[in-house]
């Protein structure tokens, strides 16, 4: 069931990886053969975190243990982080981003209707949720930073 | 969905679209336009939303397809949170460094009560706007709320209606306002990096995205900043919710409407 499951997870990142590579080469401009190397330790990476996140008690999302694995492996502490750096810089952030609200407008318009109905009131609030905080974090960033004397 | 999983890869008409919405939208690249003293940045992953959205009302696009895309979001974001986690890694010296404005700007994400909560009042709604105004309403929050007061609660709704709009438009919404804000407002770019972090990838992807186009010349800076915050906001965020998020929340509610109704409920929760 387990293998399964790692072997579904390692064909979808593979399709996610490939799609991701090319927009990286058409967006980009980084030639596919040299992501590549980046993608796969990318890929490695989200595997090790799935499976960590399995084995281990407790509710931890395996988010957690992905993001915590790319930290560890790249630290400048650890010997042999350049490689890790190196390689994975050569894979765009924001081509990462494109399939994946590719794939998120797709599913999304199987709830489109539900939400139409919430109306307006629940937009205009929503709005200022989100710049709520993000303007509160980013205040109290700049309060904190320039004390420090960091900007 | 371990069921559903195992023949998702073989959707080849999903993967294809996918792959020429990505050609396409990619090709497009990156646009921006002045609104007055801000920049409104388009990026590919905007256009990709807008084609994916309006593809699932064409014959392109079935149920099925819909249904299979909802896995490859989450493992995409795991892909998305492994780059952030290599980029946060060679960055971890300077975040120690800022340590305390990282920890002490999550107290930032309390500035939605302050901001929402009053518009939500004045629009007339009423519980509701706990739900809708205690978090950003990710999935913790979501979690939160339907285990206090139940799906079938004003709270609830409220709750589900933020989350909704903030899956479908909230990468969108981010990215245009971080961009605005970060050139309309003195605020410092890194400032806004670590305020792009509140728990949720897509969100933070977007907003630190429209920052990197704005301000390339610190690109790593402003990534590391925003995924360490975000990494923050996910482990911290349902904590900070559930100790002063929603009792704020409430408290600033009953205040704010000190009326009968507020009374009200209060009572027949009590009895």
């Amino acid at each position: 069931m387990m293998l399964k499951n790692i072997q579904e997870w390692i064909v979808l990142l593979a399709i996610l990886g490939a799609v991701g590579l090319i927009g990286n080469w058409i967006g980009y401009d980084t030639v596919v053969w040299d992501a590549l190397p980046g993608m796969l330790v990318l890929i490695g990476i989200c595997l090790a975190g799935l499976w960590v996140g399995k084995i281990m008690p407790g509710e931890i999302p395996s988010v957690a243990y992905v993001a915590l694995i790319g930290i560890l492996v790249s630290m400048p502490w650890l010997p042999g982080s350049s490689f890790f750096v190196e390689t994975t810089s050569e894979v765009n952030l924001l081509a990462l981003t494109t399939p994946i609200l590719a794939y998120a407008g797709i599913a999304i318009g199987r709830s489109w209707t539900d939400f139409v109905k919430l109306g307006w009131r629940s937009i205009v609030v929503a709005m200022c949720v989100m710049v709520g905080t993000f303007l509160g974090s980013a205040v109290i960033a700049e309060i904190v930073l320039r004390f420090q004397g960091i900007i | 969905m371990k069921q559903q999983l195992t023949n998702i890869w073989k959707d080849w008409r999903l993967h294809t679209i996918v792959l020429a919405i990505v050609l396409l939208t990619e090709w497009i690249g990156t646009h921006s336009f002045t609104i007055g003293p801000g920049v409104v940045l388009l990026l590919p992953m905007l256009y990709a939303t807008i084609i994916g959205l309006s593809l699932f009302f064409t014959p392109l696009i079935k149920e099925k397809q819909s249904k299979n895309a909802e896995p490859l979001i989450i493992l995409g974001v795991l892909l998305l949170i492994a780059k952030i986690g290599v980029i946060i890694g060679p960055a971890l010296p300077e975040i120690i460094e800022a340590g305390p404005a990282l920890l002490l700007q999550e107290f930032g994400n309390l500035g939605t009560i302050l901001i929402a909560l009053p518009v939500a009042v004045l629009l007339g709604l009423k519980r509701e706007s706990i739900g809708m105004t205690h978090s950003v309403a990710r999935e913790p929050n979501v979690g939160l709320i339907m285990d206090k007061y139940g799906f079938n609660s004003p709270e609830g709704r409220g709750v589900m209606a933020i989350y909704i709009f903030g899956t479908v438009f909230g990468a969108v919404f981010m990215g245009l306002i971080s961009g605005f804000l970060a050139t309309w407002t003195p605020l410092d770019p890194l400032s806004f990096a670590m305020a792009s972090g509140i728990g949720s990838g897509s969100m933070m992807a977007a907003a630190s995205g429209s920052l990197v186009a704005a301000f390339p010349a610190m690109e790593n800076q402003i990534l590391a900043f925003a995924g360490a915050s975000n990494l923050l906001s996910l482990s911290t965020g349902l904590y900070m919710s559930i100790f002063i998020g929603l009792p704020l929340t409430e408290k600033l509610y009953s205040f704010m409407t000190r009326s009968k109704e507020a009374q009200k409920t209060k009572e027949e929760k009590g009895a």
